[in-house]
């Protein structure tokens, strides 16, 4: 509800206008009852034609005002609840643009996009119920008590009485569905689950012989949610009937009473009449409210959702931006007394092996870990520990290591995807907790381990890593990352469409695209995250020798899981459980790093290990 | 906006059922219930009659009131309200509503009954049916379509069944005993009702055409917003990495813009029909009440019958305002049903022959003689002959994506050869039952397919009946007890829904586990490639070294050293198997082979 009335503010002239429109409905609503009651009371027993006649044409004019209400109220309703759905819509999206990727882990993507969408819709649907039916509601009830206290106070005193009664009795439905929708709904999860993993696993299943087990399972499933469901459909489908029920007994009430008044001269029956209208559309709109009540937790469940979404603020904040630097920066301005540290390592002159002739004298840059410590937002314990190493443009660092060795971890820190918990990350010598994000991201040309593509052409799939990226750079950077043969086969070539979730470019093809991307933008820093895992060998090799001509005036960084694409490497950082197992080259490693060897080991042949 | 109609051109495609077939199918599964839904709909009828005769009865009341009224207004002597009558009627009235109420209630009970098991009998044989189909069924329709039915179309067709059904034999129920409750009441007041029936049609018609197509305007922006959101939610990474975090919003705002002015639009046309529906009513109760209270001094009907008759004109608005609201649900229902029976129809896989196999003592030789293959007309693999001892290892090597899972589908039939024969022990695996066949195989993929269930679960589903013991067996020997034993829970530890509470090299430990425990006589594996780590690596390395011993088994290599102690090496290349033999003979022809071999030293060269 909260959400709903921050975004309603927005629209206060349409609601006004919304709640101007509804009298208009009311008026023909009770207006015609009225009218019919006086006809009766008036001109059939005075038998006057002309009378008669001037309020059937008075009848067809407010039926003119209240459809033109109607439909006003139709204009208002349909404007608010999309124009409400689509600023809520907007803010979620904004939102989860801050986030920063522990927020967005948080969450699940899945999860993020029903929120974005099928809640925004169960708040639209909501919305649409209270703007028509729940704000009606009260103006019907309100005018028809009038009008039939004018008639008979004591007849709507029993109205007023079954009021309680019902509202009651809806309270009650709403209290013992809940929980019954909650479980039809896990119920369903449950069955879409087993059906999917039906889905996924045919092979499996068969080659095991276990569709009869599947089966099984998938009734048992199946048989829960058909038992959920008979209750909430026989609940909800025998609301309805009690609750007219209700009515007709009060309306029987109602006549019972009506006839004592009238005899005793109290009462006309043309009052009767009407007031017997006025009771049918009182009730029936509370009937109507009633949906308010049924819709009502599901919206708050949508609403809380979304809200969830809005009120979460990311733990990575842009410098620039933010005034208040967090915990992590005023950490790490503690420890710059250790930065001095960092000469240990040994110095090597960058830029001077580089054989290309275009670049800059300064185009020499280092990238300095110093003592880092890193904890997840959500961990308690440390997933890197005292880690300090330096790049220097032209060199090839890699990383290897076990799974949770870290190594994934450590690279993402470099474009803030998270923030450390101590020590220092400096490009340059800037801690780049000071740097502005924005900065900070264009160094870097980041390769992930899954590769994602955008809908569109190739050519703009690759533009995407430098938007004013000349066709001649982009075939540049195609042909580095070995894609531009397998482009050219396409019969669109670099206009070839790549379809929504890129099914139709295969995973290795997709990872060459997503190096090309990185390429395009000639950055400071290359990162490749395990990127060429989906390559075969002999593109690998082939792409790796491309690139070490291409980038010899940045720093590389490659994370691997095979020793043979990492081999060549100007060092090698071995993590193990956090920490740095051996830093130096391969030849250096495989006598000095008992962890390096083992690794190594397991992957080549004995000639190959010979050989190196 | 809950589901996304995406059919595939496959799918449209299928022959497309006629309603009548449509309907026919669904009887079938209505059948076993058709008492009970019989019955409700009999339960529906006593409903609406009672709702029918209703005003009447209360008109007669007030009818009564009113000359009890007149007499005592001009002062008859001994005038007074006839109680005995009104109690006579309200007596009635009672019955009257219990019935209606009771009746309504009953309807409620049998008819849930009828169609929850209806619909918990149709996702069972769609479930069924999806174990029955063809593998290459799925390689021509996506898995969000297939889910789709189960979840969404069943879902839909349920509402149809549960409230559509009812409103529309209601409807239909409603205008038959009101309109000769009307004509009883009065002919010529009902042939002025009357009019609204055919005027609304035309009304209705109107804006349904108008508004039809702006349903599937919108219906396509909401295709391109989801699209749109997942898509960006899904690069959020590469967003936040090329800094494209404001292209994206202007890109979801643009979309979401076209999005509410489309939805606004189809809202605001649509709900244009009510009132326009409204108004005719409105009207024609302005001109009944006239000639109704003309008639009423001319004494033609009396004051109730015009104060029913006007209840009348009410209960047959509420249908026909409705009429474009259900009718476009019956369409859903329909397109809903045509998807359901449209799978269920689909053709299945034969389940094999009737050569009786003793599975037991298969030796497990595998010959492959002249086999030719093709996913489609075309052929991939032309001729294809190659022979496997019992107890030999085959590896499959080539290129990422050459069709190397191509032998692994052929060897468990989940696709026929188009020519010549693969032989298991001499006899043609297309005379074996299915069931005999894929009794021989284990199979470890590199897709770990784990459901999410308990580790042991996981573990016996390769063989159901075993027992405790055996499970602990079969992962002690895959390499995966001790990792098992720290978990909090062991062998009870759950999987989650996405499997990714545990690492992707201990899942394929697990799933070797599965694959020991069904002591098979031939194994297919398919070699775990760089996503596992070093050490998980050597340890499956060493579980799949345990279960190859004395079984045939097939191995979707990529380690040179697998490679190497095969017996023998298949080269496959654009899905057809263009070398064969040991390393040794492979290296000395000097084609395929060799240069992927060399290839592995290419990094040498950079030194």
């Amino acid at each position: 509800m909260k959400l709903i009335l921050r975004y309603l503010k927005h629209y206060k002239g349409l609601l006004v206008l919304n709640i101007i429109a509804i009298f208009g409905f009311a008026l023909v609503e009770l207006g015609i009852p009225t009218i019919v009651s006086e006809m009766i009371d008036n001109g059939v027993m005075n038998q006057d034609k002309t009378y008669l006649i001037r309020m059937g044409l008075l009848i067809a004019v407010i039926a003119v005002i209240g459809v033109t209400g109607t439909i006003l109220l139709g204009f208002c309703c349909a404007k608010i609840s999309t124009s409400v759905t689509r600023d809520i819509r907007d803010d979620v999206f904004v939102k989860v643009s801050s986030f920063s990727p522990h927020e967005m882990n948080q969450f699940g993507v899945s999860s993020l996009i029903t929120r974005t969408n099928n809640d925004a819709f169960q708040i639209m649907m909501f919305l649409n119920v209270i703007l028509r039916t729940a704000l009606l509601t009260p103006v019907m009830v309100i005018i028809s008590f009038t009008l039939t206290i004018r008639a008979s106070l004591s007849l709507s005193l029993i109205i007023a009485s079954t009021v309680p009664v019902i509202v009651i009795g809806v309270i009650i439905v709403a209290k013992i569905s809940g929980p019954i929708s909650d479980r039809q709904q896990k119920s369903l999860d449950a069955i879409n689950r087993i059906f999917r993993e039906n889905l996924t696993g045919i092979r499996v299943i068969r080659a095991f012989n276990n569709d009869a087990y599947e089966s099984q399972r998938f009734d048992r499933e199946n048989s829960h949610f058909m038992k959920q469901s008979k209750n909430l459909f026989k609940l909800m489908s025998a609301t309805e009937p009690v609750f007219f029920l209700l009515m007709n007994i009060a309306a029987l009430i109602i006549y019972y009473t009506a006839s004592v008044m009238i005899d005793h001269q109290t009462l006309l029956v043309g009052q009767l009449v009407a007031f017997m209208e006025y009771l049918f559309h009182a009730m029936f709109s509370v009937m109507l409210f009633c949906m308010v009540f049924m819709m009502y937790p599901r919206a708050n469940i949508s609403a809380k959702r979304i809200l969830a979404v809005l009120e979460t603020n990311p733990v990575i904040h842009n410098p620039a931006a933010s005034d208040a630097p967090e915990a992590p920066v005023q950490a790490s301005q503690n420890l710059t007394d250790v930065s001095g540290n960092k000469q240990r390592l040994q110095k090597k002159l960058c830029g001077a092996s580089s054989g290309m002739t275009t670049i800059q004298q300064q185009n020499c840059h280092r990238l300095v870990f110093d003592h880092v410590d890193f904890v997840y937002p959500d961990g308690d314990e440390a997933v890197l520990k005292d880690i300090s190493f330096e790049a220097r443009s032209g060199q090839t660092t890699a990383f290897i290591g076990s799974t949770g060795s870290g190594k994934s971890s450590l690279i993402r820190l470099i474009p803030r995807f998270y923030d450390i918990a101590s020590g220092k990350i400096t490009i340059d010598g800037q801690d780049i907790a000071a740097m502005d994000l924005h900065e900070l991201r264009d160094k870097i040309g980041f390769v992930p381990q899954r590769a994602n593509l955008f809908s569109g052409t190739i050519a703009d799939n690759i533009r995407f890593g430098k938007p004013d990226a000349t066709m001649e750079e982009i075939k540049r950077a195609a042909r580095i990352a070995q894609a531009y043969d397998f482009i050219m086969e396409k019969p669109h070539q670099l206009n070839e469409r790549i379809v929504e979730g890129a099914t139709n470019v295969s995973g290795g093809q997709k990872q060459r695209l997503s190096i090309a991307r990185a390429l395009v933008r000639r950055p400071e820093i290359y990162i490749y995250d395990d990127s060429f895992s989906a390559l075969d060998f002999k593109t690998d090799a082939a792409l790796r020798q491309a690139l070490k001509a291409e980038v010899s005036d940045a720093i590389v960084l490659i994370v691997a899981q095979r020793v043979s694409t990492i081999m060549d490497a100007d060092q090698i950082i071995v993590l193990n459980e956090g920490r740095i197992a051996g830093i130096g080259t391969h030849r250096q490693l495989l006598q000095s790093c008992p962890i390096y060897h083992e690794i190594a080991a397991s992957q080549l042949s004995e000639e190959e290990l010979q050989y190196a | 906006m809950r589901k996304q109609k995406t059919t595939t051109p496959a799918a449209d495609r299928s022959s497309k059922m006629t309603f009548r077939a449509c309907l026919k199918e669904l009887m079938a599964f209505v059948r076993p219930y058709r008492l009970k839904l019989g019955f409700a709909l009999f339960m529906v009828i006593i409903a609406n009659m009672t709702y029918a005769i209703n005003p009447m009865m209360e008109g007669r009341i007030t009818t009564q009131l009113a000359s009890d009224a007149e007499d005592i207004l001009s002062h008859v002597t001994g005038a007074h309200v006839q109680f005995d009558v009104i109690f006579r009627i309200i007596g009635i009235l009672i019955a009257l509503y219990l019935i209606k109420t009771v009746s309504q209630l009953l309807t409620a009970i049998f008819l849930t009954d009828a169609i929850q098991q209806t619909m918990h009998d149709i996702r069972n044989a769609l479930q069924k049916k999806i174990q029955r189909l063809p593998v290459k069924y799925f390689d021509d329709h996506a898995f969000g379509d297939l889910l789709s039915t189960v979840t969404n179309d069943v879902d839909t067709l349920s509402n149809a069944l549960q409230q559509t059904l009812t409103r529309v034999f209601a409807a239909v129920l409603t205008f038959i005993f009101v309109i000769s409750m009307m004509l009883y009441v009065n002919v010529w007041m009902t042939l002025v009702a009357l009019i609204i029936i055919p005027l609304t049609v035309i009304v209705t018609r109107f804006f349904v055409r108008h508004s039809q197509k702006l349903f599937d305007t919108q219906q396509k922006t909401v295709g391109e917003l989801n699209g749109t959101i997942t898509e960006l939610y899904g690069g959020f990474n590469e967003i936040l990495l090329f800094n494209k975090q404001e292209d994206s919003i202007a890109q979801f705002r643009d979309v979401n813009e076209r999005m509410a002015k489309s939805a606004f639009r189809a809202q605001f046309i649509s709900s244009l029909i009510s009132p326009f529906v409204s108004l005719i009513t409105y009207l024609t109760i302005g001109a009944v009440a006239v000639l109704g209270c003309f008639f009423v001094i001319s004494r033609t009907i009396t004051l109730g019958n015009l104060q029913a008759f006007i209840r009348y004109i009410w209960q047959i608005n509420d249908p026909l305002s409705q009429v474009s609201q259900l009718s476009s649900q019956v369409q859903a229902a329909f397109s809903a049903m045509n998807r359901i029976f449209t799978l269920l129809a689909a053709d299945e896989e034969d389940q094999g022959g009737q050569t009786a196999v003793d599975t037991g003592h298969i030796q497990g030789s595998v010959t492959f003689d002249h086999v030719q293959f093709g996913y489609d007309d075309e052929l991939l693999m032309n001729d294809v002959s190659f022979q496997v001892k019992p107890g030999q290892m085959v590896a499959i090597v080539g290129p990422t994506g050459a069709g190397k899972t191509t032998l692994m589908n052929l060897l468990l039939r989940f696709y026929d050869v188009k020519g010549g024969s693969i032989k298991i022990d001499g006899v043609d695996i297309r005379d074996m039952r299915r069931e005999d066949l894929r009794r021989l195989f284990s199979l470890v993929l590199q897709d770990t397919w784990l459901f999410a269930g308990s580790i042991f679960d996981n573990i016996r589903y390769g063989h159901l009946p075993a027992r405790k013991d055996e499970v602990v067996d079969a992962a002690k020997m895959a390499n995966i007890h001790h990792y098992i034993r720290t978990l909090s829970h062991g062998y009870d530890s759950l999987i989650n829904e996405e499997a990714n509470n545990i690492s992707q090299g201990e899942k394929q430990l697990l799933t070797i586990a599965r694959a020991i425990i069904k002591d098979p006589r031939i194994l297919v594996l398919d070699e775990a490639t760089s996503s596992v780590d070093t050490r998980l690596e050597r340890m499956l390395q060493e579980a799949m070294q345990k279960v190859m011993a004395g079984r045939t088994s097939f191995v979707i290599a990529h380690r040179l050293s697998t490679i190497r102690n095969a017996d023998l090496i298949l080269v496959v290349q654009n899905g057809d198997i263009i070398e064969q033999g040991t390393h040794d003979e492979l290296l000395a022809q000097k084609g395929t082979y060799e240069k992927l071999y060399h290839s592995q030293f290419a990094n040498q060269d950079f030194d």
